[in-house]
This record gives structure tokens, C-alpha cells and sequence, in this order.
């Protein structure tokens, strides 16, 4: 699954202190974030946007849904969010 | 470099067929995510939607272009990545493949197909897994002193 990726029409950079930026714009890259590095283990934001980046990386979904479910997974996980489509 | 039935033994026998790509426009810190799950260390640089590779990135160029210059972990890929990736073909035979890697002093090189799009990757740990004595040749050569590009004064090639 991890050798395809889906690029994102605008990057998302989520703020969480003041050393740590995490500058996403592709649906694998989401993926990654969600799995290895997001603060909290569950949410159903969490959830749904990793349903959102499997359909997406699958082909059965566009990019930017992906990213519309991680700009929640990120709002749910407490993240400063700097978007400008949001 | 090698015995006869080496000779036989082809790049697609050795390669990794499993290729993680990146986009010149993803970032070195989405680069260095793929590489912290996948456990690769280079990854091709590819067309977005075309394929075509256009370079390479390695562990290596993340440490050294990005972090020990003070460059942002956003910095995109295409700012420090290696142009023009050096590859080789699936048929070649394993012998060209690690002649090459001996000449230009690289680990690995990028198997393309036809149009250019990335089909695997074979490094020279996959050379020394089939052929350890060739592998330990390519490792001599990468390791050998890198000749002197600038020429003294007065001093002719011949």
C-alpha cells in the first residue's frame, strides 16, 4: 500500500508546541502521521481519516477527501491547524 | 570480476521489486517518515502521474543537504535530491550492474523499465548476497581513494 501515493491540492501544517511542525501534503505521508506520530491512540476522527487514506490511496476516493478527514483527526488530536482552504 | 556462471545471473534475479517513490514537491521530513517505516534508505524521485524518474534520495542526503546545513525539515525534495538517479535495466546483467556501482562509488542503482519508470532497486548488498566476491570488488572500488580533479600546474595527463 505504502509504495502508492495520492498528493493533496494544499499542504496542511499542524502546530504542536513550539518546536514541533508537521508540514503533510500527501495521503500516504497522512497515513504515516496518524500511524506513527499523532499524539493520541484512538479518536473517531483518528479512525475515520484512516478509512479516508486507505479508500484514497486505493484509488476509490480523491485526495482531498483524505485531507478533509485528517484536518478533523488533527482538530480531534489537538493540533494548531494552518490551512487556507481548511 | 566475476565467474562464468555469474555472467548469467541478471538484475531482475537480485532486485528489489518492491519501490517506494516520492514526489519532487514532498518534503524531507514526509521522506524521512516513509524511510523511518519502510527501512529504506533511498528512494526514487518520480513525475507525479507520469512516473518517469527524474533522481534519487538518500538517508544520507537528509542528513547531510537538509539538517547539518540548518535547512527547514520542510525543504522540498527537489532542493536536495541527486538528479538524474544512475540505473540500470532489468536485463542487464548483475556484472554491469556492479561495474557500474564500482566506477561511480554508489551502493545502489535504480532499475528502470523502458519509459523510464522506476521497477526496482538493486544495491550492492543484493550483489553480495548472490556473489559475495564481487560484492567485496565493488566495495573495494567505492572505498579507493577518490582521484584528484584538479590538476597541478604544469603538470601534463600523459
Amino acid at each position: 500500500m505504502l509504495t502508492q501515493d495520492r498528493l493533496w491540492s494544499e499542504a496542511v501544517i499542524l502546530e504542536a508546541g513550539e518546536n514541533r511542525v508537521l508540514r503533510v501534503q500527501s495521503t500516504r505521508d497522512a497515513f504515516l502521521c496518524l500511524k506513527n506520530h499523532w499524539p493520541i491512540a484512538d479518536g473517531d476522527a483518528k479512525r475515520n481519516a484512516f478509512a479516508a487514506c486507505e479508500r484514497v490511496i486505493d484509488g476509490d476516493d480523491e485526495p482531498d477527501v483524505a485531507r478533509a478527514a485528517f484536518i478533523k483527526a488533527a482538530e480531534e488530536a489537538q493540533f494548531s491547524v494552518h490551512s487556507w482552504t481548511g | 570480476m566475476a565467474g562464468h556462471e555469474d555472467k548469467m545471473v541478471r538484475v531482475r534475479d537480485v532486485m528489489s521489486r518492491q519501490v517506494f517513490t516520492v514526489s519532487p514537491t514532498d518534503t524531507a521530513q514526509s521522506v524521512a517518515r516513509l524511510m523511518a517505516e519502510t527501512g529504506v534508505g533511498a528512494v526514487p524521485v518520480e513525475t507525479p502521474g507520469v512516473g518517469t524518474i527524474l533522481g534519487i534520495v538518500t538517508d544520507r542526503d537528509i542528513v547531510t543537504s537538509v539538517v547539518a546545513r540548518g535547512l527547514s525539515s520542510s525543504t522540498a525534495v527537489f532542493e536536495f535530491m541527486t538528479v538524474a538517479a544512475e540505473s540500470c535495466e532489468e536485463d542487464d546483467s548483475l556484472l554491469l550492474a556492479a561495474q557500474k556501482m564500482h566506477d561511480l562509488r554508489i551502493r545502489r542503482l535504480v532499475v528502470v523499465n523502458g519509459k523510464r519508470h522506476a521497477a526496482g532497486i538493486v544495491a550492492l548488498a543484493d550483489i553480495s548476497r548472490v556473489n559475495p566476491e564481487l560484492g567485496g570488488l565493488v566495495l573495494e572500488g567505492i572505498n579507493r581513494p577518490a582521484p584528484v580533479d584538479t590538476q597541478l600546474e604544469g603538470m601534463s595527463t600523459c
